[in-house]
Parts: structure tokens; sequence; C-alpha cells
């Protein structure tokens, strides 16, 4: 079994029935998807970091209705990316995984500045790319130019 | 009466700021490095200075307008960048991309990876002291410009990939170009390892400089040569095979000890391997069968979802990750770049070394800080 399986294993033993969905196709780039609650973000990225995983990639989606974290993870091994994805209200504050990947750090910092989604206890909430005194959240969709402001029900049905 | 000089400060941290405009930083990175004495205490890289938007930008245009965007974050692997997004949309809107087209794409991606690492190859041995490699490697590199911009149009900021295909179709005296280079570069390879692989002055300034651990780069999301010289055999190309390397006979070079001489080395043998992809690409072009699928709509609509679509850049894993609310824009654009995690694990590694190793290290990652900044 490779590291990716037992990470799912894990994953589906932690997470409440359905919150796991397998792509065996592979056809988005992951492997599944884990929708986490916000309570249950840290205690997933522990499993995924025991399990040898690396953080790739963290994107935030900015819908009408909520705000979204999509965690990217990949161990090296074949066709290996997973994804989990927190849902939460704009104004809530995240838990950081900054204790778990040091990746984090950064990742969060340019989620923080670009869009706005507050970390809690982040060790260095600085802007990483905007200038140091920037107050504006450029990929929100309230910011400049949009061609859509969208709830999430209409993209993920 | 004269003032006495005072005692020097021994036991204060002095503060550097490295870059933006010192020769040596690659584009405009700054570091703000804390010292005592001549050892990095912390150091602490000022990014932003490059920022564009372009994850914004690719908000308000169409996918085919967002291509020329593409070329412009990692500037010396544009092509990659290029061919990357074109794959990501092909995927996500399922559309069929002629054999040839394949190869071409091939071809050209492989001669820009080459190009990325041979100028990184001049630049870093010249941080290092050494300005005669980096004449060689120019010149090299040069004969790739030339190749790329007869078919492409454009030396650096390419936008040759088409969704379906590639732009213009290549003629015989491009097939002869690159066979030459291709014969050229092997040739000029001894000559490489004479002056600089051997040099003990080099070897010096990079053995055991800048030791990145396996899970360092595990921590901080390492990718790219960077992590193949940790001895991890991970490559996009062989993980998650796309285009036509599943057909291609090649290796991924590995390191031992993740210095800055084993990044250097698998910098080194991976443009030999790129060289024995595009030979075979080479031979088994087919001579027809189109270079565009022409079916395809200017305003292109995916469907409703999401795609993360990964590819290796002369960096390391890059991945589009575009979201579709079934419109001719995409609803988020989000680009993974090798960069970000590879300056990242700076922050670590720098901690302890001195200045002069400093430079080094800097080098020996091979970041590009448009790329990051984005």
């Amino acid at each position: 079994m490779g590291k990716k399986e037992l990470i799912l294993q894990k994953l589906r033993e932690m997470l409440p029935e359905g919150a796991v969905i397998q792509h065996d196709a592979y056809t988005s780039g992951v492997a599944f998807v884990a929708r986490v609650p916000v309570s249950g973000i840290v205690e997933a990225a522990e499993v995924c970091d025991r399990g040898g995983a690396y953080l790739e990639s963290m994107t935030g989606l900015d819908f009408e209705d909520t705000a979204e974290i999509v965690y990217h993870m990949n161990v090296y091994e074949p066709k290996s990316r997973f994804s989990l994805r927190v849902l939460f209200p704009h104004d809530e504050k995240i838990p950081t995984l900054s204790g778990i990947f040091s990746s984090a750090v950064w990742l969060e910092r340019e989620v923080r500045e670009f869009l706005g989604f507050d970390f809690l206890d982040h060790p260095d909430p600085r802007n990483l790319l905007l200038p140091e005194d920037a107050d504006f959240h450029p990929l929100r969709k309230t910011f400049g130019k949009i061609a859509a402001y969208r709830k999430r029900e209409e993209i993920y049905a | 009466m004269p003032k006495p000089i005072a005692p020097p400060a021994v036991d204060r941290v002095y503060t550097l700021n490295l870059g933006p405009q010192h020769p040596s930083t690659h584009g405009v990175l700054r570091v703000l490095l804390d010292l005592d004495g001549e050892f990095i205490v912390k150091a602490d890289p000022v990014l932003g200075y490059g920022h564009r938007g372009h994850e914004k930008m690719g908000e308000n245009r169409t996918y085919k307008q967002f291509m020329p965007n593409t070329s412009r974050m990692d500037y010396l692997s544009g092509l990659l960048f290029n061919h990357g997004f074109a794959l990501a949309v092909e995927k996500f809107a399922g559309i069929d991309v002629p054999l040839r087209a394949k190869y071409i794409r091939t071809i050209c991606a492989e001669l820009n990876r080459i190009s990325s690492h041979l100028l990184w190859f001049g630049t870093y041995v010249m941080d290092l002291g050494g300005f005669t490699p980096f004449l060689y490697a120019f010149d090299d590199r040069e004969n790739i410009l030339d190749i790329l911009d007869r078919v492409t149009g454009s030396r650096l900021t390419y936008s040759y990939c088409r969704f379906g295909g590639v732009c213009q179709d290549v003629d015989e005296t491009f097939l002869e170009m690159t066979k030459t280079f291709i014969d050229r570069l092997r040739s000029r390879f001894s000559d490489y390892h004479n002056l600089v692989t051997k040099n003990i002055i080099f070897i010096h300034r990079t053995r055991n400089v800048g030791v990145i651990h396996p899970e360092q780069a595990r921590q901080f999301g390492v990718t790219g040569p960077n992590l193949r010289a940790c001895g991890i055999p991970f490559d996009v190309r062989k993980m998650e095979p796309y285009e036509l390397y599943d057909q291609f006979d090649f290796e991924i070079p590995t390191g031992t000890n993740g210095d800055a001489l084993d990044r250097y080395n698998v910098r080194l043998e991976e443009m030999e391997q790129s060289c024995r992809i595009i030979e075979q690409a080479l031979a088994r072009m087919p001579k027809g069968g189109g270079y565009l699928n022409r079916s395809v709509s200017s305003r292109l609509t995916p469907p409703k979802g999401e795609v993360y679509f990964a590819f290796e850049s002369a960096r390391g894993l890059t991945a589009y990750y575009l979201v579709s609310d079934g419109s001719p824009h995409p609803y988020r654009c989000h680009i993974r770049v090798p960069s970000f995690s590879n300056l990242h694990v700076l922050v670590d590694v720098l901690r302890g070394t001195m200045v002069a190793d400093a430079i080094s290290i800097l080098g020996s990652i091979d970041v590009v800080i448009p790329e990051i900044d984005r």
C-alpha cells in the first residue's frame, strides 16, 4: 500500500462518512478530495504530515456565500496528489498549519494578503508580495473589475 | 582632544541588506540578513517587487487572452509555462491535439529547458567568480534562442502554444538546426566538465555548501532539481506523465548530499537527458497530420468545476489550478510556482552559513523572482 492509500485510510477513519470522495480517473488532478471542518484541519494536516506528504499549494476561493481554502498535498509517488478543502464564513479565523508544515508560513501569508482570510496565531502575519502597508485584498471578488461573483453551489453542484 | 575610538561591537547583530541592486542576486531578490560577524543569524527575503497580479488578470481575461501572461512569470522557461497552460485548458475542456503538434511542443519545451539550465549554469559560475563559462553557455543558449525565434517569433516571452496545438508549423530547417545544435551541445559538455566540474575552486565553493536535507525539502515543499539533488527521484514527467513523456526513454538524475554541487550535477545531467528526449522526438515526429486543432473556439468555455494540472518546469513542479463557472473567464486562476517553495527553504538553509556562501547558495537554488511575485 502506498503512502497515499495510508493517508486516505486514516482520513476516512477521522472524518464523517461521505467527506472523502475518491477520483480514480485523476481527471481534475487529484486522487481524492477530503472535505474537512475548520475544527479538524490541524488534525487532518498532522495525518498528512505523518504519512509523508508535503503541502504543495494553498488556494483561497471567494464565493458570495462562503470562503474556502484548498490545500493540495502530494507524496513522492506516481499520481498521488490529493486535496483537503475547508469551508468557512469570510470573517472566521482559520487555524494555522505553520506548526506542521514549514511551507504553510508563506502560503498562508499569501492567502491572507490576497484574500483577507485571517489565520489564528500565525507566526508572521506580514504581507509577502503586496506592499507592506497594503490594506486591500486584490483577489476578493469585491475588489476591482471582476467577471462574476458566484455562490459556491453555482460551480460545485 | 580627539574622541576615543569605540571598541568593536562584538555582541551586536549587524543587519545587511543584500539586493535588490546587488549584481549577484538574480532578478530583484532582496534579502535582509542579520549577521553575527560573518555568520548569518537570520535571513528574511523581501518579495513583491515584481508583482503584476497575474492571478487577478487571469480572472478578468478569457482563457486564450491569458496565454501571453503565462510566459511572463518564469521568463527563463516561458515556453514550458505556455505549454503547461495549454495542457491544463486542453485537459479541462477536453480538446484533442494532433500528434505532430505534441512532438513540436515537446521538442520546443525541452529546448527551452536546456536554455534555462544553460543560463543558470553561466550565471551561477559567474556568481562564484568564473567569467569564461558564462560566455560559453550564452554562446550555446544563443543557438536555442535562434531556433525558437524562427518558429515562435520571440526569444524570451513565447506565446507559441494554442489550445489544440501550436500557432505555426515547423519546417525542415528547424529540424536540421535542432539536430545540429544537439550534436554541438553534446560536444560542449566535455568542455563544461573540464572548465567547471573538475575545477578545484568551484568544488570548494559548492561541496557541502547549502545542504538541503530530504526532510527539510518535504517540509518546505521543494521540488525540481533542488529536490532531486537530495536523492528523491521526483519528476512530474515520470510521476504524472503528460504529453508524450511516457513514450520517451530518459532518466531522472539524482544527487546524494543535497548540496550546491549536487544541484549543479543534477542540472547538467538533466540537460543531457533533455537532449535524449529531443533526439527521440525528432526521429519519431510524423511528417503530416496538422499542427493545430482548428475546431477550438476562441471563446472557450470549459465545463463547471476545476482542474489542477501539474507539469515540470525548469525549476520544479508548476501547476495551474483553474476553477470554471462555465463562462469564458476562469473564476479562479491560481498558479503554483516552484521558486516560491525553493526560496522559502533558504530561510532555514542560510541560518548559520557565511555571507560568501550565501551568494553561492542563492545561485545554486536557481530562483526566478518574477515567478514568485506573479
